[in-house]
């Protein structure tokens, strides 16, 4: 039997601020337990929110690259529930209002793009991060209060293929406008997922399973085949499935039963009075909006149709932020595009990992690499001096005179190249016969004849013309 | 609403009520349901509920500036147990 | 002893109080924790070397702050109330954490953990609550100053019945950063003086932006102090005639009329207000859910996972179970079933959405009514202070309990400035009258107060033989 899959994604993602959601104390992943806190974050009595402005531009910035409309007035409520990771007993969302409602990102498969619909995107804060020993849990307060976004797509994907694509878009996006990090695996973006099979013709939608623990997004794709195959067995067997929530276990690459739902928990949600609606102008919407760094479709668009970049190049730069943002400070400085990009994605990126270095741990500087670009442009030096330069760069040797000092340069005269080639045309008449038998290896043996004479500092495509036209001539 | 109810709503906000508490719980809501029907003879139609005794439109959002911190031994001060820098409980099951 | 004589005495008021309090308080059970001279901040300041109590829901750094709940008994802050650290840097110095019902839920201070707080007028009454530790250590002439909050009347009412001067400024005015809360949305940091000049002068100190209390006022904080002179003719009080009308006790009643009649005398405009008296007898259950409900969320972090008493358990939800049983009151737990009732989902539009619809009915009505007159004013009780022993239980459901009890929570629904002062005695025990005004209107309000005071000549009253 064949059976429809329908995804629903919920992603959480903490945002990059310096503070809390409600309060002003900093926080760093990895810091010593309990040491990123203030009295607000562990609830102590009588304390109140603040709401961080930096975590509410982050979200306006989220809802503008996911096509959310804004809503201008952010309100919060409260959520109720007890639970010793939840400081408060009550959790600072939005539920009533959320920042934004009705937006769409587009995934491509093969070619083949998709919307995939966005409900809402809402602020909240994070819990205290739990470690079960053997017969206590450790209670470390650091994350409680760290300000998180909430994406909820609509139940709009039904391969595990393109709940794997979404994630991985959204991931992309989400880091390229600097909002979070979204590193899965260290729980800075984590995913719950809806699963619900029916028969293909069915109408009605199955019953929703709840996916948790999902660390990677190849262990989305994972789960989500495991999940087909399993529900679709039970079906099968004409057996009825149950509304469950399970959890991706890494080990055997299945998923299995955390629990069954009973019921939806009330939480009584009811209007933060702590905060008062905040009222956004509509102008510092806007400037938030249009100062936000370019959104990496478009910047893709940029690299293709307007440097004439190779779809390959593009994506490859495209595929590390990092990367492509050392490209585009370069490509302030000098203008050819696939040179620069040559020499970042196969020569640099050879260079460092042979240093085992990453390109900001490197010394190298999108000036240094802009300068040898424009060196090479300019016929002051060969490609093959470049690696040499390029090497010295990484190393924070300034370009030019790394090239000075050892006495790189491009020989680009004409009448001085002449001489040389005449002078090794008349040194090698075997040469030049053997070329007039058809030997076409010969020119490329006279041609660094004269690179030789040169010490490698004759312009390689200049020497090779004036060879052939002199041979021509004899 | 029965007692059974009633220790449902306490177990909702971690408690437990004695026997006589709900005794007395249950004539509590005796009262309220009267009191509701005070509230009930006001016209409520079209009224929005009101959250904050005044709206005053505010635009004040707290900079990401780190203001203060404590430090681990301030944050565990009050813990009634402590481990390794954690506060600790009985092991949570999920 | 006002602020003024107290300032006078300098570093000598500090032990003035401490020891009166010590002695006093064997009677009055009005002090949870006696707090050490920790020297003054400020010697220029407003309150120079001033004694102050505190209401024990005041977060006060490195000093036990149990709100009277046991759950709390072992607290002790790591930080200190924006409130707190404003009397400070004024010069002020807290000798003591004043007893309050627990969690500030209650009106008659019976609730402390430490039990009941007594009258100094006749120690078998209740000081009311739930600030009423602070309020009779002022009345006993411990302190000229004393912080309390007020979530339903609870600094106004007491001062009533301890014949001195309640504050409560409007919402937003004084930030509620680090008070223990019990509604936020209606708490409101109040205080109790002996006179309306120093009430004036401690608005001064207190008041103003927090950008810790995002609900905290930008309103300009003004020298009241100095802008209490007024002008009779210039002045209105428009008497809440449904407190009159549902007023059993006559001679409170009397009391009352004579004050309106005098000040009508002075020149000052009277003017009767009718409010829907429907409207009046909703205001208590919409308070009572609405404070309750928004309570029984406040007091979830009372969990015993990172602060308080912590009770024995097997699990971590037994943990929670145990110490909050344990912990809380019958009477707090009650109130908490009552409240997180009203907001389950299935329940809330017609509880507790429909309390805060009610609510914005009374604020409009009230701020209505405020368009024409300066003030409204009418008693601050229909009683004076109840006994302890208090043999027959009110009926909760009389005009009487509704209005002239409950009345004044229209100033908290409304964020109002309202103040209480004594206006005369009843069987040998002193009744106050309340004045409330628009909102951040203070200077109005502090102007008919004086006026009031200058009337009825009652002020500094102090009850020290008890």
């Amino acid at each position: 039997m064949n059976y429809q899959m329908t995804i629903g994604i919920e992603i959480h993602m903490e945002l990059n601020t310096k503070t809390k959601m409600f309060s002003g104390a900093p926080y760093h992943f990895k810091k010593e337990a309990n040491t990123c806190t203030n009295e607000v974050d562990l609830a102590l009595p009588g304390t109140l929110p603040c709401v961080n402005q930096m975590a509410v531009k982050k979200a306006i910035e989220a809802c503008a690259a996911l096509n959310l409309k804004i809503d201008p007035l952010v309100c919060f409520d409260r959520k109720n529930y007890y639970y010793s990771d939840l400081p408060k007993g009550y959790q600072i969302t939005q539920q009533f209002h959320p920042i934004g409602r009705d937006g769409y990102l587009t995934i491509k498969d093969e070619g083949v793009s998709k919307k995939i619909r966005i409900n809402r995107i809402h602020m909240e804060e994070d819990t205290a991060k739990q470690f079960h020993l053997h017969d206590e849990t450790l209670i470390d307060f650091n994350r409680a209060g760290v300000p998180l976004i909430e994406i909820v797509s609509e139940p709009d994907m039904h391969t595990p293929r393109e709940a794997a694509l979404y994630v991985e878009k959204l991931r992309q996006i989400m880091t390229y406008i600097g909002v979070s990090d979204a590193k899965m695996e260290e729980g800075s973006m984590r995913c719950d997922i809806n699963v619900s099979l029916a028969r293909a013709d069915s109408e009605e939608l199955g019953v929703k399973v709840e996916i948790k623990n999902l660390n990677s997004i190849a262990n989305i794709e994972t789960a989500l085949k495991y999940e087909y195959e399993r529900q679709s067995e039970l079906y099968d067997k004409g057996e009825t499935i149950t509304q469950d929530t399970r959890r991706f276990d890494e080990k055997s690459q299945t998923t299995v039963l955390m629990r069954h739902k009973e019921g939806s928990i009330d939480y009584k949600y009811f209007p933060e009075p702590n905060i008062f609606p905040i009222a956004l102008k509509e102008d510092y919407i806007k400037e938030i909006i249009a100062k936000m760094d370019e959104l990496p479709d478009v910047k893709l668009e940029r690299y293709e149709k307007k440097m004439g970049l190779s779809a390959y190049d593009a994506n490859t730069l495209l595929s590390d932020k990092e990367l492509a943002n050392f490209f585009d400070e370069t490509m302030k400085l000098c203008d050819n595009a696939k040179l620069a990009c040559n020499m970042l994605v196969s020569e640099i990126q050879g260079l460092l990992s042979k240093l085992g270095q990453s390109l900001c741990e490197s010394k190298l500087s999108p000036g240094a690499l802009a300068k040898i670009v424009k060196m090479v442009d300019a016929g002051e030096i060969s490609s093959k001096q470049a690696k040499e330069v390029l090497s010295a760069a990484i190393d924070g040797a300034d370009p030019s005179e790394f090239a000075q000092k050892m006495g790189l340069k491009q020989n680009s005269n004409e009448d001085e190249i002449l001489k040389l080639v005449l002078e090794v045309l008349n040194e090698n008449p075997q040469s030049i016969s053997d070329f007039k038998n058809g030997k076409d290896r010969a020119m490329g043996y006279l041609v660094g004849q004269v690179m030789k004479k040169s010490k490698g500092q004759a312009n390689p495509a200049l020497a090779s013309r004036l060879v052939k036209e002199e041979l021509a001539k004899r | 609403m029965d007692k059974k109810e009633l220790q449902k709503y306490a177990h909702n906000l971690m408690f437990e009520l004695s026997n006589e508490e709900l005794e007395a719980l249950e004539g509590d809501f005796d009262v309220l349901k009267a009191q509701l029907d005070l509230l009930n003879k006001v016209d409520t139609t079209n009224v929005e509920p009101m959250v904050y005794p005044f709206v005053l439109e505010t635009t004040y959002l707290r900079p990401d500036e780190a203001d203060h911190l404590l430090t681990q031994e301030e944050a565990l001060a009050n813990a009634p147990q402590v481990k390794q820098g954690h506060f600790v409980v009985p092991k949570v099951v999920k | 002893m006002n602020i003024q004589e107290s300032k006078n005495l300098g570093g000598a008021a500090f032990k003035n109080s401490y020891e009166k309090a010590q002695k006093y308080n064997e009677k009055l059970n009005a002090i949870v924790t006696f707090v050490e001279d920790e020297g003054c901040q400020n010697q220029q300041g407003l309150l120079a070397n001033v004694p102050v109590a505190v209401k024990d829901n005041f977060s006060t750094k490195g000093v036990k702050t149990t709100a009277c709940s046991n759950i709390l008994a072992n607290y002790q802050p790591v930080f200190d109330a924006t409130a707190i650290k404003k009397l400070k840097e004024a010069g002020a110095k807290i000798f003591a954490k004043a007893s309050m019902d627990e969690l500030a839920m209650g009106g008659t201070n019976l609730t402390a953990n430490i039990g009941p707080c007594h009258n100094p007028y006749d120690l078998k009454r209740i000081s009311g609550g739930s600030s009423g530790g602070s309020a009779v250590l002022v009345a006993s002439g411990v302190t000229p100053l004393a912080l309390g909050s007020d979530t339903g009347d609870s600094v106004r009412k007491p001062a009533a019945y301890c014949g001195i001067v309640g504050t409560k400024p409007s919402y937003g005015r004084i930030s509620r950063y680090g008070v223990i809360p019990y509604a936020s949305s209606l708490d409101h940091v109040a205080y109790f003086t002996g006179n309306v000049y120093d009430a004036a002068l401690a608005l001064e100190v207190l008041a103003g932006r927090d950008d810790l209390d995002m609900t905290s006022s930008y309103e300009p904080v003004l020298n009241y102090s100095q802008l209490l002179d007024y002008d009779f003719s210039k002045l209105s009080f428009g008497v809440i005639d449904n407190v009159i009308e549902a007023m059993s006790n006559q001679k409170i009643k009397e009391t009352f009329l004579k004050l309106i009649h005098d000040l009508e005398a002075k020149g000052a405009k009277v003017k009767h207000i009718h409010f829907d008296n429907d409207l009046l007898k909703a205001l208590f259950p919409t308070y009572f859910i609405i404070a309750n409900a928004e309570a029984s969320a406040n007091h979830s972090n009372l969990d015993g996972v990172r602060f308080g008493v912590r009770e024995k358990g097997d699990s971590m939800e037994e943990i929670m179970i145990n110490s909050r049983t344990k912990g809380f009151s019958s009477f707090i737990k009650k109130r908490f079933v009552v409240g997180s009732y009203s907001l389950f989902e299935e329940n809330q539009e017609r509880l507790f959405r429909k309390a805060q619809k009610v609510r914005r009915l009374v604020c409009e009505s009230f701020n209505e009514s405020l368009k024409d007159v300066d003030v409204l004013i009418a008693p601050a009780s229909g009683q004076v202070a109840p006994l302890i022993q208090n043999e027959e239980k009110q009926d909760e459901l009389t005009d009487e309990y509704l209005i002239c009890e409950n009345y004044m929570v229209f100033a908290n629904f409304a964020g109002l400035p309202s103040i209480t002062l004594p206006m005369g005695f009843v069987d040998d025990l002193p009744v106050g009258v309340n004045l409330s005004a628009k909102a951040f209107d203070e200077v109005t309000m502090f102007r008919c107060a004086k006026a009031l005071e200058d009337v009825t000549g009652l002020k500094d009253l102090v009850k020290e033989d008890f």
